[in-house]
């Protein structure tokens, strides 16, 4: 697919360099991907402006307007305690942005620095990295998040980092075969013989190689960082009340009144899927367009 | 009113459907349980979690009345104790034990066992419990002596009334010396009406009818199975389509409650006092809560209308530390609580006074006050939590919460590890003694917000021994008044849940001033 | 090929190793342990039987001292006694197996059978509208969390027939049991299918240009032929690496489906042991999910061997 964009931008000949000309044709050779970044971008601005966006404190109780149905006044409805739940909603993409982005963040920069080090120094350190990778991996994300989050008690940051720890190992291996395998090169090589330091190779050299990979990567473990952290809230142990985190307005509550306010158990949830379904088809286009495999 | 009227036709038609029928044997009843218990031990639990689905397997000496929805003192049944007497000094009370009672293991029940249970609840064998959260119910029997194997005679400190009251209620069982503290906790022999079956964690709680029971012709039940659902909605949902039976006691919320109503019409529902209010903790030794403006602002903003309406649908009680009428039998009556501070109507000039006295602290619109209000993370405390924090953003508070695994709660405002709190405090027996001591006394590990009032503590002990019933019930408005004056414990709302149960079960009374002593299930039947 | 399997075995059981001691040095770091659930829940405390409780759960030794009675009970088969239910471990564990794995492989195969097809049928009819929409179907099924998609379905159940297929009892009729592994397996193999499909479909498209394929069309075969006789078999493999790789997401994804759906089974166990600070449960539970992972990537690389002779059992 990506040799025919290429292809396509050639023959779009002399305005295909301008920027807008590579942007139309990016729109028009993936849609899909145009359609996700969309989602993505509604979700950050709604979670910018949130209050330009809303006219109700998310956290303000209301005994006369519990339990509204979606409609004028709520066009959500609200929730148990009369709260709005269009402005828990907008104001919860906050939280799951600043979870997901946070969490991937951290991890893949861990990950990185773990991975190139592995990978440009080899031996018993990659050896002893390795393991330790191994060992992470071999624990399901959620299993792992569960038990970071009851040890260190459910916080913002402590939902961070729980989530974050587990996704050291992918950008790691990532990094790792990128550096192995660009070790070889003819113009790592090159600046070797200049003498320049292994450090200032890995960082001037190497990194730089491996960015598309890491990108495609980070595309995908943005998703599942906002689903795990939706499963965490959910079971008890994300981020706390008051604030409006998706997965918690899911939890005990919401399923308790699914059936006589099922408005409860539909809207979080389909915040959770749209955001998630954005970074999914924006992973996929990107992957098409940067991955070099098929780059060709 | 309404409600007297309400309980008044409920008894009658109680009254009127047991003399209607005659009660039918067999069958398995079927009750959903809400989660599961830590143990089968009744004596070392501290949740009805673990008295609805155990309380058949056993006796006590006395027992309040499974048919009167009202615990008093006038409703105290003979149970494995066919009679009791106070001695002239009111300071022994012996019981005559019903003969031929044997353990569902055949070994003969005497008072030997009665000895031993007070004895561990005293923590004097060598077996002791794990737990032992009633331990201070006992702090005033000096000794049990047994008289012969059918009589045995508790010999108290002081006079306390309400000594009677505590062994009637199903907190607390007489259990056999020769079965040891951990068999009791995994698998329970009683002398009660059902024996033990099984237990699976997170699947279900099996008891079958004792065949040998000492009353004879009961129970009518064959079995009760407590399958174990944990979602309250899925679990009604099991109710209306039939799955079970009845619904975990006092588990259904006024929302649920009409869903039930439109979906299975049939079913019979009551909405009861549980006899847990939810109150607000400030621990007085920490800086600036040490400051008696603060804290008297603090309990000045609570909008209990907006808590009850919230939380409850309008169907929950405004009262102080005992229960308030008609289902509880100490409560102040009305006019005196609405003459406490933040108890009136009219908020906006409670919040006017309460923003007074803050600025008075030196906070104000341009100075807020940030804290940290710990609870509990299930959503019962959550819940009430999050209005607390919206409540106390009208006076100049920033408040956050401080959401602590139940692993960690207890232990953290025991060692007054807290600033502020939301807390739930339940009481078993709609007592004084057990109300006051516990949760007021100075040096009591349950007082978590260190009031301590010397001369309170004196009329504590001045009601306990009181035996006159009207002259007792002044002494304890007189101390409520007081303590929620000095704002000891701001009580916010006595809550109030429902038990429904279907057409076909015969013979429950649903209690409406404890949630702990209602589940013998000897005489329940079911009609199908 | 031995010194492979030897060295493989090893590394396996190193991680195992290293996942032991991690898992162990964080329940420790958990505020609260079992002996203040213990007394907390109840109220009231004395210090020495605190310390009595203690003793006699054995937390009162030093932590590498109770792993080591940990490691050295669990190979010798004994994993200790749950400090709820005071049963032994095993007791408590073993029952519970099956209730997960029915769940799971009913999971699995329903995502093969939902996934494959479907993945061959997008890759055949490359960027037709039905290739497009399975796409964006199967995307959305990656992006729906399990317990949201198993909440709409117990909703859509409560509203259609008034029953929920909810495990409150064991089941009475086959269709009763049918359906009380059903649904939560469809709910949760649902994102495992569409990652299947997925990967299905990629790996047909590269075999489907690859020159044998070319090569049996320019033969006369007929296309059914050529799609599912060689294309598929090749493209097996991909989707088996993904059953591999799906395993660690499953167990995630059974842990809030067990929840919704209140079945008995060890996920749910799982989490309500770390709510009850249940060490010797959650240990072992941490270690055996450990193990069914790393067995499974195991077995996913030996069946890769066996199935590609291209792939070599190296280094």
């Amino acid at each position: 697919m990506a040799e025919t964009y290429s292809r396509e931008l050639h023959r779009a000949g002399a305005d295909a360099t301008s920027r807008l000309a590579r942007f139309r044709l990016l729109l028009r050779r993936y849609p899909l991907g145009a359609a996700g970044a969309f989602i993505l971008v509604v979700f950050v601005l709604a979670a910018i402006f949130a209050d330009a966006i809303t006219l109700l404190d998310p956290l303000k109780t209301n005994a006369p307007e519990k339990l509204l149905r979606p409609g004028g006044g709520h066009w959500f409805g609200s929730d148990v305690m009369g709260r709005d739940i269009y402005s828990r909603i907008i104001y919860g993409a906050r939280i799951s942005l600043a979870v997901s982005l946070g969490a991937t963040a951290i991890g893949s920069l861990l990950g990185v620095a773990i991975g190139l080090a592995s990978g440009y120094l080899g031996g018993n350190f990659d050896l002893f990295v390795q393991r330790i990778m191994d060992i992470l991996q071999a624990l399901p994300l959620l299993v792992l998040a569960l038990v970071t989050s009851a040890a260190l008690g459910p916080s913002l940051q402590n939902t961070i980092i729980a989530i974050a720890i587990p996704m050291i190992p992918a950008s790691a291996r990532v990094i790792r075969a990128n550096t192995l395998s660009l070790r070889e090169a003819a113009y790592i090589e090159a600046a070797q013989i200049q003498g320049m330091s292994e450090w200032r190779i890995a960082l001037r050299h190497i990194l730089p190689n491996t960015v598309a990979p890491l990108i495609v990567l980070a595309t995908a473990q943005l998703g599942s960082a906002i689903l795990t952290e939706a499963s965490l809230s959910f079971l008890g142990l994300g981020v706390p009340e008051p604030a409006p985190s998706w997965g918690r307005m899911l939890s005990d509550s919401a399923a308790e009144y699914m059936r006589t306010a099922p408005w409860l158990v539909i809207f979080p949830g389909a915040a959770i899927s749209l955001m998630v379904f954005g970074t999914n088809l924006l992973g996929d286009a990107l992957r098409d367009i940067l991955d070099p495999r098929q780059r060709g | 009113m309404n409600r007297i009227w309400q309980n008044a036709a409920a008894l009658l038609m109680v009254a009127g459907g047991a003399m209607a029928q005659t009660p039918k044997s067999g069958g398995i009843m079927k009750i959903y349980q809400r989660d599961s218990p830590a143990s089968a031990s009744i004596h070392e639990e501290a949740t009805f979690s673990n008295q609805v689905p155990f309380m058949g397997i056993f006796n006590n000496l006395v027992l309040f009345r499974q048919d009167m929805p009202v615990n008093t003192p006038e409703t105290i049944a003979p149970e494995l104790a066919d009679s009791w007497a106070w001695s002239d000094d009111k300071k022994t009370l012996t019981f005559k034990l019903h003969p031929g009672v044997k353990w569902h293991d055949g070994k003969p029940f005497t008072s030997a066992d009665v000895k031993c249970t007070i004895d561990l609840l005293q923590n004097k064998l060598a077996d002791k419990f794990r737990k032992n959260p009633r331990r201070s119910w006992y702090a005033n029997v000096e000794a049990v002596v047994p008289n012969g194997d059918l009589e045995v005679a508790f010999k108290l400190g002081r006079p306390q009334m309400s000594m009677l009251s505590m062994l009637a209620s199903g907190y607390a069982p007489m259990y056999p010396c020769h079965v040891s503290t951990r068999d009791m906790r995994t698998n329970p022999i009683g002398t009660g009406p059902f024996k033990f079956v099984e237990f699976k964690q997170n699947e279900v709680i099996r008891l079958a009818k004792n065949p040998d029971y000492w009353r004879r012709g009961k129970p009518y039940l064959d079995g009760i199975d407590f399958p174990i659902i944990t979602n309250r909605a899925t679990a009604m949902l099991a109710f209306i389509a039939g799955k079970v039976d009845m619904t975990m006691p006092t588990e259904v919320t006024q929302a649920i409650l009409r869903d039930i109503k439109t979906q299975a019409p049939k079913a019979i529902c009551k909405m009861v006092p549980t006899n847990v209010h939810i109150n607000l903790i400030v621990n007085r030794e920490k800086p600036p809560f040490d400051n008696a403006d603060l804290r008297r602002a603090m309990a000045l903003t609570i909008d209990r209308k907006a808590f009850i309406d919230i939380l409850f649908e309008g169907d929950a009680d405004m009262g102080g530390a005992l229960l308030p009428g008609p289902e509880g039998i100490w409560g102040m009556p009305k006019a005196m609580l609405t003459a406490l501070p933040g108890y009136s109507p009219d908020i906006a000039a409670s919040r006017a006074a309460a923003r007074a006295l803050m600025v008075k602290a030196g906070y104000g619109p341009d100075k807020h006050l940030a804290i940290k209000v710990s609870t509990r993370n299930i959503p019962t405390y959550r819940d009430p939590a999050v209005i607390l924090l919206d409540q106390l953003k009208e006076i100049y508070v920033d408040a956050t919460l401080d959401i602590v695994e139940t692993s960690v709660w207890f232990g953290k405002i025991e060692r007054k590890d807290y600033a502020v709190g939301l807390n739930l405090t339940g009481n078993a027996v709609d007592d004084p003694d057990q109300a006051f001591y516990e949760n007021y006394g100075c040096g009591s590990e349950r007082n978590v917000t260190a009031y301590c009032s010397p001369e309170l503590q004196k009329a504590f002990d001045a009601q306990s021994v009181e035996t006159d019933v009207a002259k007792r019930r002044q002494m304890v408005w007189a101390i409520d008044t007081q303590l929620q004056n000095d704002i000891a414990r701001p009580v916010i709302v006595h809550q109030r849940a429902g038990t429904c149960w279907s057409p076909d079960v015969h013979g429950y009374t649903q209690m409406s001033n404890s949630s702990y002593n209602g589940f013998r299930f000897e005489d329940v039947w079911l009609d199908r | 090929m031995t010194a492979y399997l030897v060295r493989r075995v090893g590394l396996m059981l190193l991680t195992l190793l290293g996942i032991s001691i991690i898992i162990f040095v964080l329940l420790r770091l958990v505020p609260g342990n079992m002996v203040d659930i213990l007394f907390d829940s109840a109220g009231m405390v004395d210090p020495a039987e605190k310390t009595r409780i203690a003793a006699e759960l054995g937390l009162d030794k030093s932590i590498p001292e109770q792993y080591l009675v940990w490691i050295s009970g669990l190979l010798h088969g004994d994993l200790g006694f749950s400090y709820v239910s005071e049963k032994s471990a095993l007791r408590e564990i073993l029952p519970r197996i099956p209730v997960t794995a029915r769940l799971a492989l009913s999971a699995i195969a329903f995502a093969v059978l939902l996934g494959v097809p479907f993945g061959v049928i997008s890759a055949v009819r490359q960027n037709s509208a039905i290739d497009y929409g399975l796409r964006v179907i199967s995307l959305a099924g990656l992006s729906m969390p399990s317990f949201w998609l198993g909440l709409m379905v117990l909703m859509g159940f409560a509203a259609l027939t008034g029953t929920l297929p909810v495990y409150t009892e064991a089941p009475k009729t086959t269709l009763d049991a049918v359906l009380l592994v059903a649904v939560p397996a469809m709910t949760v193999g649902f994102r495992s299918s569409a990652l299947i499909m997925r990967l299905t479909r990629s790996a047909m498209l590269e075999v489907l240009r690859q020159d044998y394929v070319r090569t049996a069309r320019a033969k006369g075969a007929g296309a059914g032929r050529v799609n599912f006789h060689h294309a598929l078999r090749n493209a097996l493999l991909p989707v088996i690496t993904v059953i591999g790789l799906e395993t660690a997401f499953l167990i995630g994804g059974l842990i809030v489906t067990e929840t919704v759906f209140n079945i008995p089974g060890l996920a749910r166990f799982l989490v309500e042991s770390i709510r009850n600070r249940d060490y010797p449960i959650v240990q072992n539970l941490v270690m055996l999910t450990a193990f069914i992972v790393v067995m499974i990537n195991f077995l996913v690389d030996l069946l890769y061997a066996a199935l590609d002779p291209r792939v070599r059992l190296g280094a």
